[in-house]
């Protein structure tokens, strides 16, 4: 009787159901936490403009100068922090009334961009950037990313985007 | 070629499932559940560790991020905490279970012993995971459980100093039993596990005393093996969801005394303890040590052949003596706690606090600074407090023994100013002061109503407020220059010739400058004010703190601050 093979068969697969059945019911909570963060936005600043400085701080015809963005709040998964830096933009002052920003980070594949010999240069790739953000040479397949500028009451006042890398279009990351 | 020939000629092991000489048993599965909930430890902790932070003032914010906002977080959390129980119960059994049957003698003496050092270290890595979270709970225990073990006579230093990880419990602690439980002591417990069944396996299953037909382990073992398992588990699920998971206390804090209690495995040293009196150190050191040391000789002693409970009826009542006492130990110390009315309700306050904690860490966030300061976070919480403590006597409109004027939401506001003009001395402004008995007293002002708004919206202009007439505030400076001037200046920082300055009036930095010293000339005067200065009492950051929260309270309805959380 034990050793007939109906009964063995029924056996192993009820063996391998019941082991199955308990693996899966602690391995999908385990997975549903691990990939939880996965669709979540765990880093968040207010998305206000920055205040960069009165207008007078940048001379018309100077070279682009590099101003860090730093958030009055930061809150990354459990902590919150105050002032924190979340990123960087290049500032021109390109006419008395026209201010040009472009995001540090690099369109290609996220480095950041420095200001080198009158041209933007991503120091990973050598992506090449003009000083009115054009691409020249490298491997970015698109020019360098505007940042919204505005002039307020003698202000420049900036909003931070950051933009998805790679690819020639330019979309919100 | 078939992948299966592939495999078969370049990975040539097979697995051979054994026989069970004397038929399958559920007395068998123990083993198997031990391993399997030792998997299940390992799955969950991996998950958990993807989220855990080591750190004094991450650890506590990531485990209540893992409690409260990540998916599933709370059961991950808690079939991890009470699988470690099922652990110690599970192989408590598995270990009692084989000295009945006398399973350790000759030639099996090697597989008991890994026995007994694997549930050492089981032990080792529930200690060092319950201090992680590092919560109330766990950082007094971990106060405790090293003040003992440092607590001998030689070596005391050298032993906090490598369980620490320094001189004080602090970052380097949580790093090492962070390394300890989730590195070492999985490792060294997969390593002798294997040996441990290595060695089971080579040796054959114990016989039963009722034998039957020998079997093939598989399938008719295995299916009772998971049949054990599914029930263990399926045990510990609905533990563990009847449990909400498991606790999460406040943040550490070592200002704060806490009724800490080890883990339950734990709990009969505790009780131990206390019945040693002048000897506890030395019971709660030592016993630990005799209890191990007798399991590890018990092979030696007892070397059979006979397995038979009749011949061995002394080591089996030994093993009694020992087991008696701790299970009493443990059921007297919980009982001791059930009974301790003072303590339950010590215990309500710390689960409110840890309550409080958790709400504002998932709403607000934690503090860089450290999970304590958990409870800084919420708007004004700092000035709240010191609000609290240091202002509200003499100036909370619900204070029996209010000495000053009534601070409360709308301090400042345009309909505040026109009621203190109309009434310096009402009761709810100097009333209650001296001043207002004062023959310098401020008279009310008298002026025709629009004269009074213009002047009124002049004032409030002062506070730097935003939302200002300017037309209306121009016409007030011409009212105060005609009807206020004989007594008050507006200039910053000037006082006038016989009241307090008024630049700035109600601007945080005037509030800063008055809550710093009220008897400044530019504000009351030595003679006038019996608010004490509090630029010796309060730092900078905390008097600034409350002139912020005084400039907030100008636009807060009672509602807006009924909204916060206690302070």
């Amino acid at each position: 009787m034990a050793d007939d093979p109906d009964r063995r068969k029924f056996l192993k697969v009820t063996s391998c159901a019941i082991g199955g059945g308990v693996g899966l019911a602690v391995g999908i909570p385990a997975l549903r936490l691990v990939t939880d963060p996965a669709t979540k936005t765990t880093v968040t600043a207010p998305s206000d403009p920055f205040d960069v400085g009165a207008l007078d701080r940048f001379r018309v015809g100077a070279e682009p100068r590099k101003i860090e963005l730093i958030a009055s709040r930061v809150q990354d998964g459990w902590t919150t922090a105050r002032d924190v830096v979340i990123g960087a933009a290049w500032i021109r002052r390109v006419e008395p009334a026209k201010v040009e920003a472009f995001s540090a980070v690099c369109p290609h594949l996220g480095c950041a961009v420095g200001w080198t010999d009158g041209k933007f240069l991503c120091p990973c790739h050598d992506s090449l950037f003009a000083i009115n953000g054009q691409r020249e040479t490298g491997p970015s397949e698109r020019d360098l990313d505007p940042l919204p500028v505005q002039i307020k009451d003698g202000r420049l006042q900036l909003t931070w985007v950051r933009y998805r890398v790679g690819g020639a279009t330019r979309e919100p990351a | 070629m078939s992948t299966r020939a592939f495999l078969r000629e370049r990975v040539p092991w097979g697995y051979q499932p054994g026989t069970m000489p004397s038929g399958a048993s559920f007395a068998y599965v123990f083993g198997t559940v031990l391993v399997w909930l030792l998997a299940l430890e390992a799955l969950t902790g991996i998950a958990l560790a993807t989220f855990y932070s080591p750190s004094s003032t991450d650890a506590w914010a990531s485990v209540a991020y893992i409690q409260d906002r990540a998916s599933l977080g709370w059961l991950v959390r808690g079939l991890h905490h009470h699988g470690g129980s099922a652990i110690v119960i599970v192989a408590g059994i598995h270990l009692l279970q084989t000295a009945v049957a006398g399973a350790y003698h000759k030639p099996r003496e090697v597989i008991w012993w890994l026995g007994v050092v694997l549930l050492a270290l089981v032990l080792g890595t529930a200690i060092s995971g319950y201090w992680l979270r590092w919560d109330q709970q766990a950082y007094w225990a971990a106060q405790v459980e090293v003040g003992i073990a440092a607590g001998g006579p030689v070596l005391g230093d050298v032993i906090r100093g490598l369980a620490f990880g320094g001189n004080e419990a602090g970052n380097l602690t949580l790093t090492r039993a962070y390394a300890m439980h989730a590195l070492l002591l999985p490792g060294v417990i997969a390593l002798i596990t294997v040996v441990h069944i290595a060695l089971a396996r080579r040796h054959g299953p114990t016989l039963l005393r009722r034998a039957k037909a020998a079997v093939p382990r598989w399938p008719q073992q295995t299916v009772r093996d998971v049949i054990a398992v599914a029930i263990v588990f399926v045990m510990l699920l609905a533990f563990t969801i009847s449990q909400d998971g498991v606790e999460l206390g406040a943040p550490a804090d070592p200002t704060t005394a806490y009724d800490a209690r080890p883990l339950w495995p734990m709990r009969w040293l505790f009780e131990l303890r206390a019945l040693a009196g002048g000897a506890e150190q030395l019971v709660a050191m030592l016993a630990p040590f005799v209890v191990g040391g007798f399991l590890l000789a018990l092979p030696l002693l007892d070397r059979g052949p006979d397995r038979s409970v009749k011949v061995r009826k002394a080591w089996l009542g030994a093993l009694a003596g020992v087991f008696a006492p701790i299970s009493a130990l443990t059921v007297m110390s919980f009982a001791r706690d059930a009974n301790d009315g003072a303590l339950a309700e010590r215990r309500a306050k710390a689960e409110a606090r840890a309550t409080q904690a958790r709400k504002l860490a998932a709403t607000y966030g934690v503090p860089v600074t450290g999970a304590r300061d958990v409870f800084q976070t919420p708007p004004m919480a700092r000035a709240r407090k010191l609000f609290a403590t240091r202002c509200e006597g003499c100036h909370g409109a619900d204070s029996e023994d209010r000495k000053g004027p009534v601070i409360a939401p709308g301090h400042g506001d345009r309909k505040w100013l026109t009621s203190f003009l109309h009434a310096p001395s009402g009761d709810e402004f100097w009333g209650r002061t001296k001043l207002a008995k004062a023959e310098a007293a401020m008279k009310p002002v008298e002026l025709a109503a629009p004269d009074l708004a213009d002047l009124v919206e002049m004032l409030y202009a002062e506070s730097g407020a935003t939302d200002v007439d300017a037309v209306k505030r121009e016409r007030g400076l011409a009212v105060f220059e005609a009807a206020c001037t004989d007594c008050h200046a507006r200039e910053e920082g000037m006082p006038g010739s016989s009241g307090p300055g008024l630049g700035g009036l109600n601007s945080r930095a005037y509030y800063l400058s008055f809550i710093s010293n009220p008897k400044s000339a530019f504000h009351m005067g030595t003679d006038k004010s019996q608010m004490p200065r509090f630029d010796g009492e309060l730092t900078l950051a905390d008097r600034d703190a409350l002139a912020e929260y005084l400039v907030w309270l100008r636009t807060a309805t009672p509602a807006d601050l009924a909204k916060l959380p206690d302070p």
